[in-house]
This record gives structure tokens, sequence and C-alpha cells, in this order.
């Protein structure tokens, strides 16, 4: 059974950086709006069945409403306690359901909740968060036939996903925490309203990703080297405050619309699998933009760079591929006739 | 975001304050000593308090009719506030105000409002009147869910928003209006969604957390102070007590109200201070039994004070 995931997270794209930068505003309708372009998408190309995760506002059921879908479309059973260990736990679900792609709507953040529920099944990631480094910008009804296709097996999946890399964070050694794109050390001991505007208390970055073109944490990474990193390397950065005189400045946008200098100290290239130490307690842990893990007094953090993140699918490859294999499945047929024969262009 | 220390205490011990409070007047109000309703803060008491904590004596706020943990952390006086609910003479409004009607100008407590929505002109024209005088004092307008589906609400915004006044609306998310869920009264989940329609910035923090909210409040105050004009700051939290003392609560369920004394603001905070080493727990004994014995003076004080004659029944009665 070609089974898809949906987990649209009804918080994302709200924070703070409304405020202290200038991030968009994702209103829960228009998720609303996407999900339905989504599950139009995956029909068409012959999924069968839809989980999603249930929310307090109801984006998928919402979404449901005044569109005629033959696809079965469930909630899974868990209940919501309205954070982001929901998100976790219905990936954690839809994979042990079979699910074979978990579309995901949401930013950095949300990505990574559903990362620590699973990593086996692929994700087709859409963009309605803040930084949007980790999902895409990208258009519901393609996302939905790019998850369909992969879901049905219609087109190979080693053929049109990517391994993603990620960052597991260890207290003492334990591991407690994961990010995906960036884990930063904060000189701070609150978490506060989570997200990070001042650079001046960022000490260290490690970043799987490291591109100009970023907008975050890792775009100061993509500041700092002539030539993009290889998959198989992460980024270790330690900053420096913006008044000292060591090191060299660049400037970042760590946030929409916020753009700031920012003082590096030094720049080194990781391997999979190598560990980096922060040597600053108490401190506090922003994972993927978001301030996350309070480090007690006395206890050593230590970020390992592990090449085994998600599965993402490549939609581009994924549409090309349905095309060249003639993967239109017979449910799409049904639509196209249908709109053919209806006389529309006659 | 950098707390001194000395902030931090005042945090744990006003939301300290305004606990004891509430639950005493719980009491009071069951042995019949204090009159008219009331409408307690228990559980919400980081809002309060992570907004106040920004402010300075000459700021303003407004209140609504759930509005002693705002006039406790604007500095209002335990005594005069305790006095008032007992309808004595000594109280805020010399006895014939009682709960919802408290205010103390000196302080910038623009007064609790029984009439839902009804913060939101006032506010608007503290704010209008700190920008015609120059100052660069702001206004915090509290309000709950229900006040932001009045029409009020949306004046106040518009006239914010285009005049650029130094307004933080403080919306206090606690999923109920009376006994009506949010859910069916409206459409979307989030207040600060509304924000976008009047071109200002609106953003959503978890309102159990008072550093969540001091931070994005210190924020929008900055923005207010700057003249950069108004913020619309969206704290999800829970009032544990029913809408006013005496509701039996028959529209929530009881797994609900334990869910959230799960996330209760109190012991989260004490958790990080003690963390942290910013407080010990004989520290934070030490500060329960000073606060108690303080709420126990306004007791006495209320108690001992005496009773309007009927001589004053007329006087400060304007309508």
């Amino acid at each position: 059974m070609a089974l898809v995931g949906i987990i649209a997270n009804p918080a994302s794209g709200k924070d703070i950086r409304r405020l202290v930068a200038h991030g968009s505003v994702f209103d829960n309708i228009e998720k609303v709006n996407i999900v339905r372009r989504i599950l139009l998408g995956l029909q068409a190309v012959g999924a069968d069945k839809v989980l999603y995760m249930p929310d307090y506002f109801g984006i998928v059921p919402r979404a449901v409403e005044n569109v005629h879908l033959k696809m079965s479309v469930e909630p899974l059973d868990m209940y919501c306690e309205g954070t982001q260990e929901d998100s976790t736990l219905a990936a954690r679900l839809l994979a042990e359901e079979g699910a074979r792609c978990l579309v995901v709507l949401g930013g950095d953040g949300t990505n990574r909740a559903v990362a620590k529920g699973s990593v086996s099944v692929p994700f087709m990631s859409v963009s309605t968060g803040t930084n949007n480094i980790f999902p895409c910008m990208v258009e519901g009804t393609i996302a939905g036939m790019a998850a369909g296709f992969v879901a049905t097996g219609l087109v190979p999946v080693e053929d049109v996903t990517f391994p993603a890399k990620r960052l597991d964070v260890m207290i003492d050694g334990e591991a407690v925490d994961l990010a995906l794109v960036d884990v930063a050390l904060y000189d701070d001991i609150f978490l506060g309203s989570k997200a990070i505007w001042d650079m001046d208390r960022v000490k260290e970055l490690v970043l799987t990703q490291a591109k100009p073109s970023n907008i975050g944490l890792s775009s100061v990474g993509g500041m700092v080297i002539d030539r993009p990193m290889p998959q198989e390397k992460g980024l270790h950065v330690l900053l420096g405050p913006s008044d000292s005189d060591e090191g060299f400045v660049v400037t970042a946008p760590v946030a929409p619309g916020l753009i700031k200098p920012v003082r590096v100290l030094e720049v080194n290239e990781i391997s999979l699998g190598e560990e980096v130490s922060f040597d600053l307690s108490p401190a506090v842990i922003a994972l993927d933009g978001e301030r996350e893990v309070e480090v007690l007094p006395g206890k050593k953090v230590s970020v390992r760079l592990n090449e085994n993140g998600p599965r993402v699918v490549d939609i581009e490859m994924t549409m090309w591929l349905a095309v060249r294999n003639k993967a239109w499945s017979p449910a799409a047929n049904e639509e196209v006739s249908f709109y053919g024969s209806s006389g529309h262009n006659a | 975001m950098a707390v001194e220390k000395e902030k931090l205490n005042w945090m744990y011990r006003n939301m300290l304050t305004i606990r004891n409070f509430e639950e005493r007047v719980a009491e009071l109000f069951a042995a019949g000593k204090c009159f008219g309703f009331v409408h307690l803060y228990v559980g919400e008491e980081a809002v309060a308090t992570g907004v106040c904590a920004n402010l300075r004596k000459e700021d303003y706020i407004t209140s609504t009719h759930r509005g002693h943990g705002h006039l406790i952390s604007k500095g209002g006086d335990l005594n005069l506030m305790m006095a008032e609910l007992f309808g004595r003479r000594t109280g805020y409004c010399k006895g014939k105000g009682g709960s919802m009607h408290i205010a103390d100008v000196e302080l910038g407590i623009l007064g609790a409002n029984g009439i839902v929505g009804g913060g939101f002109p006032a506010a608007v024209g503290a704010g209008f009147t700190a920008k015609y005088k120059g100052t660069d004092h702001v206004v915090a307008c509290f309000f709950g869910d229900g006040a932001s589906n009045q029409g009020t609400f949306h004046e106040a915004l518009n006239m914010a928003s285009i005049w650029k006044l130094p307004v933080v609306f403080v919306n206090e998310n606690n999923f109920y209006g009376i006994s009506l869920s949010q859910k069916r009264s409206m459409n979307i989940p989030d207040v600060a969604a509304r924000a976008a329609s009047y071109n200002i910035p609106g953003v959503v923090v978890d309102g159990n957390d008072v550093l969540a909210v001091y931070e994005a409040v210190q924020e929008a105050v900055k923005r207010a102070r700057s003249g950069e004009g108004p913020t619309l700051v969206e704290c999800k939290t829970y009032r544990y007590r029913g809408h006013f003392e005496g509701d039996p609560t028959v529209y929530r369920t009881e797994e609900e109200v334990r869910e959230w004394k799960k996330k209760d603001p109190i012991p989260r905070f004490e958790t990080r201070l003690s963390q942290m080493g910013i407080m010990t727990e004989d520290q934070m004994k030490q500060l329960r039994d000073e606060i108690s014995n303080q709420i126990e003076e306004a007791v006495k004080f209320a108690d001992e004070s005496p009773w309007p004659s009927p001589e004053e029944v007329l006087d400060d009665v304007y309508a």
C-alpha cells in the first residue's frame, strides 16, 4: 500500500523572529491550502492512503473539506500535547505504520523534531517556517506528486532521495538531542524566547552545511569558505565578540532581514564521525536556530557529525524520472481524461 | 538575554506574591469576606510578571476583569487591594469598586475593567498621550482571547498602527472566554495572526515561561520606546481556577487542567533558578514565608479597616 504520512506543524512560522527580525508570518489557513494541494497531488499519482498528525487547529481535516478524495485520509491515534514532541511521536508512529514518505510542513525546527522520531522514511519537506534551510520552497501540488511517486514506488527511492547529515548533541557523553543544520553554543543560562539574534552571545557553531545563499547561522559558514563544502564534511566555526580585534569579520544574514557583522576567530572542517567539544558551562545550546538545551554548571557538551540523517526527496529528480519512466498512475490518467472529456477545451 | 540576578529574584518574588494573594482571596471569598465577583489569575503569573519586568514606574498598564496579577506586578499596594476586595474605606476605590475597578494612576495602573475589551481605548489614549507629549513612556495593554473578538480590539490595533503608538498589546490566551472555548469562538488558533491585518508584528510565546514572555516583551518595549509603534505579543497560558470563583468549570476536562498544571510557571522557574545556582532551596523557602506574612498582613489590614459609611454612598460617583 502506498501510505504517505503528513506532519504539518501548526506552530511553525510564528516565533519572535517576526519581531526581532523580519520573518514571514505563516498563517495556518495557508498551511491548510498547501496541504489541500499536497493531497490532490498525492491522489493524482496514485497514493492509497494518508495518515496525518492531528493538531489543535485541524490543518489536515480542514484541507479535506470541499475536495473529493478517493484515497483514505485518517488521523494517527495519538494525544497531542501542542509541543514539538507531537511531531517526533507522529514520525515514529508513521514509520511503524509503514509510511513510505513523510510530507513535513514546517521549518528547520519542525524537521528536526520529525527526524528525532524517524530518519528511515524519506522526507518531503515543505517550507512553512522561518529560515527554511532544510525544507524546500515548493508548490504543494508538486510536493504531493513527488511524495506520491516515491511512496508508490513508481520511481526508485534510492535514485531520487539523498542522505542528509545530522549533528548529535551529547552531554557528558550521552546523546540528548540532534540538529539537521546547525548547533550553536550560546552564552546564556536560559532558553527564553528560543530564537537567536544576538550574535555576540554565539561562541561556537557546528554546521552540516555552509552556503552563502543560506539564511540563519549556517550562512556564517558560507561566508568563510571559498568553495562548496563536500557532502562528507561539516564545519566548526569559533566566534568572538564584535568589539574585539581578533580574527576577521564577515557579514552574514543571521535571520530574515537581519544582516549582521560576525567576528570569526577560527574555522575548521570536520569529518563524518568527528566530535567537537564545547568548553563553556552553564550555557545554552541552540539547535537549528532555536535555543533548546540548557547546559547545567559543570556539564560537558560535545557535538558529532553523523551521516545518518533523514533521506530527503529530490523533487526535480523525482519529477524527471517519473516522466522518463512514464510513471503516471491510473488514478492520474482518470483525472486527465476527466478534464479532457468534460468539454472544458471544446 | 542577559537578565540580572536581582531581576530574576524579583520575577520569582512577584509570581509567588500573585499566587499567594490569589489563593488566599479564594479562601476569603469562600468565607464571605470579599464582595462582588473575583476572577483569579492563578496559573497565569508568568505573563504579568514577564511583561511588567520590562516597565518603568511611569509606564502605563491597562488591565482586565482578571487584574490582580497585573496590579501586583506594576507595584500595586497589597493592603489597599485586599481592603478593596473586603469593601473597606481604606481600599483603592474606598471599598465601592471591588476587584474589577482597581486603579492607581500614580503607578501607571489605568484600571482594571469589568467590560471585556474595555482596556483597549484607554491604552490607545495613553499611548497617544505619550506620543503627543514626546515622552518615551509605553503602555502594556493586557487582554484575553475573548476580548480579541471585540470591536475595540480591532479599532485599537488600527489606530495604534496608523499613529505608531507605543503600545504593547499583551494577549493572555487562556483558551476560554468565560466558558466558551477559543475553538468555538474564533476560526484561527493564534490571536497574534490578527496583527498582520494591521501591519504590526505579532508573535506567539509560551506564556507559562516567564523568561520567554520577558524577552519577547523586552523587544516589543524597545520598539515602542524608539517610536517604531505597537506590537502584539500572544502569551499562551491557562487559568487553573474557574472564570470566576464559584464557576463549576463543566466546560473543560480534568485531564486538560492536569496537563496544564504540569507546565505550572512557578515550579518551572524554581527549577531553573535552583539548577543555575541563582537561588537555593533555603532562600526560596525564606521568600515564601516572607510573602505569606505579607499577605496575612494585608488580610489583617483589610479586616481591621472601617466600612464606608452610608453617607458616602454617592461620593465619587460620576454617572
